[in-house]
């Protein structure tokens, strides 16, 4: 990847209205350097001002610097340049779900789904109207079955995300972490990632800041959001990198409740 | 007196619900430089904030989860964001609980990569 | 961690400080390097050199404070690749004493320093006031002392 920046890097300062900076933008903003591949971008969109792809990359770039405005701005731009653009559709389905607004998001899906976008998007539709309650989420005591490990199954919205209650030690009380080959690395990561707690505590008490509610960090392959339970147990989610912040924070709480349902119930469904 | 950071911090406090914004070392939890509103112990700050994202990260890696970019810790009373990820500096800031992270983490994320 | 004091009012204090701080070890010392309380270590020799060797390095540079800015140097830190130390005096209604403190990377010299102050007002306030003032020591008084204070901290009479 290294090389390629370079190599892209050196074709667009030999030729600076070629169209390489739509791949060195798109190369610098999935390294995280956003405010590079931004100028990247925006001097490249200068030279054309009239290419869609351009005006998506620009989008994609305002979308991780969570400038939502300047990337519905650029899509709809797209969409009147190029009206059937996919990438476009998606999202502003995207940016419609993170704002709320379930409607837009679930037209602008099915757009994209009847232009051809695919699988991932008839998902995305589904999670679009779960979240808008046209798919209603079951509470604790629909399902007779009790299995810890599913606890959060019909909450998690795809297969990215993931949902663990740990108890004090750091043991799983519900719940399950896979990994792609489909192993459960439930005890592993909660042992790691429950030490943050104690981190958290501890600041929240010298601070003067009151009780913790949640932590939340974005890493290099996922985002994780974690909040305090009862009994002194620990609630950790994690999904994909591309999870919007909001998204998270929803299913925090979702998982929240349904883990305080269950441990209310003595720990069973 | 004023420090290759001063501007950059300063752009940080005038966020709306701001507290304090400061650099501090990882490793070793102290203040490289700050932006404290009267009150504030900017060296317990850093000491906490500094060992917190540095569990994150420790955390993280040894869950495979990679490298530690934005924090973000809710409190009753306050919130606590910060950046680092790029070397031993980590961009800290202190603010009110109905402070719009959105807009910190955004100015943060830019703070960062000024820094580099 | 095992903990071992002489004077008892010390115990929590001490205890609280390398709780917070995750310190690995932690010695209090009179200023002249005798023993007032130790956390974490399991021999009484290395309690012993490291009584010496940190009443030393404490006076040396309070004497080089003096020379370079007309005042004792405080805090003093020294970071190895795994382990490092903080030095610095403690004042009590009881005196002056030297804490040396050895932690690693599961805390940070930020954190060694708050939870230090702390230490240093929870022994302000627990020191009981102090007794009437004895007859100046000698060599030999200190040696004694020293060697009570070690058996009493590793249980040997």
């Amino acid at each position: 990847m290294a090389d390629d920046i370079h190599g892209w890097s050196e074709e667009l300062a030999r030729d600076p209205s070629s169209l390489v900076f739509l791949q060195l933008g798109e190369a610098l903003r999935r390294q995280g350097q956003l405010e590079v591949a931004l100028k990247i971008a925006l001097r490249g969109l200068e030279r054309h001002p009239r290419h869609a792809e351009a005006h998506d990359l620009v989008a994609r770039i305002a979308v991780d610097r969570r400038d939502f405005a300047r990337a519905v701005e650029e899509w709809e731009t797209v969409l009147r340049i190029s009206p059937s653009h996919l990438g476009a559709m998606k999202g502003l389905g995207y940016i419609s779900f993170q704002q709320g607004r379930f409607n837009d998001a679930e037209r602008f899906l099915n757009e994209a789904s009847a232009g051809g976008a695919g699988t991932d998007v008839d998902a995305a539709l589904e999670t679009v109207r779960r979240s808008s309650g046209s798919i209603p989420v079951p509470r604790v005591g629909d399902d007779p079955a009790p299995d810890p490990q599913r606890l959060f199954a019909d909450i998690l919205l795809d297969a990215g995300q993931t949902a663990l209650l740990l108890d004090a030690n750091g043991y799983v009380m519900g719940g399950l972490y896979l990994d792609g080959d489909g192993n459960d690395l439930g005890q592993e990561i909660g042992a790691q990632l429950s030490g943050i707690s104690d981190e958290v505590v501890r600041a929240t008490r010298h601070l003067d800041i009151g009780e913790w509610r949640s932590i939340l960090f974005e890493t290099h392959a996922a985002v994780v959001a974690m909040a305090p339970a009862a009994d002194g147990s620990l609630l950790v989610v994690a999904a994909s990198k591309a999870t919007p912040l909001g998204l998270l924070r929803r299913l925090l709480d979702r998982c929240a409740q349904r883990a305080a349902e269950w441990l209310g119930a003595g720990g069973s469904r | 007196m004023s420090s290759p950071f001063t501007a950059l911090l300063e752009s940080l406090s005038r966020q709306r619900g701001v507290r304090a914004s400061l650099i501090v070392s990882e490793n070793d939890g102290l203040v490289v430089d700050a932006n404290l509103r009267f009150g504030q112990d900017g060296d317990r700050v850093a000491a906490l904030a500094a060992s917190m994202y540095r569990k994150a990260r420790m955390s993280a890696s040894a869950a495979r989860l990679g490298a530690v970019g934005f924090l973000q810790l809710d409190a009753e009373r306050g919130r606590i964001c910060a950046v680092g990820g790029r070397g031993d500096l980590v961009i800290v800031v202190v603010a009110e609980p109905a402070a719009n992270v959105g807009l910190i983490r955004v100015e943060l994320l830019k703070a960062l990569d000024s820094l580099t | 961690m095992n903990i071992a004091t002489v004077e008892p009012w010390v115990e929590a204090p001490l205890r609280r400080y390398v709780d917070d701080a995750r310190a690995r070890l932690a010695l209090l010392l009179h200023t002249s390097g005798q023993v007032v309380a130790q956390a974490g270590f399991t021999r009484a020799i290395d309690v012993m050199t490291a009584c010496a060797l940190a009443s030393a390095v404490h006076a040396t540079s309070a004497e080089l404070g003096r020379q370079v800015d007309g005042r004792p140097f405080r805090g003093l830190h020294h970071a190895g690749p795994q382990r490092q130390l903080y030095l610095a005096p403690a004042e009590t209604a009881r005196g002056a004493y030297i804490c040396l403190t050895v932690f690693d990377d599961e805390s940070s010299l930020g954190l060694v320093r708050m939870y230090f102050d702390e230490l240093c007002k929870e022994l302000m306030v627990a020191a009981p006031p102090l007794a009437p003032l004895r007859e100046p020591a000698l060599a030999v008084d200190f040696e004694r002392d020293l060697n009570a204070n070690l058996a009493a901290m590793f249980g040997r009479n």
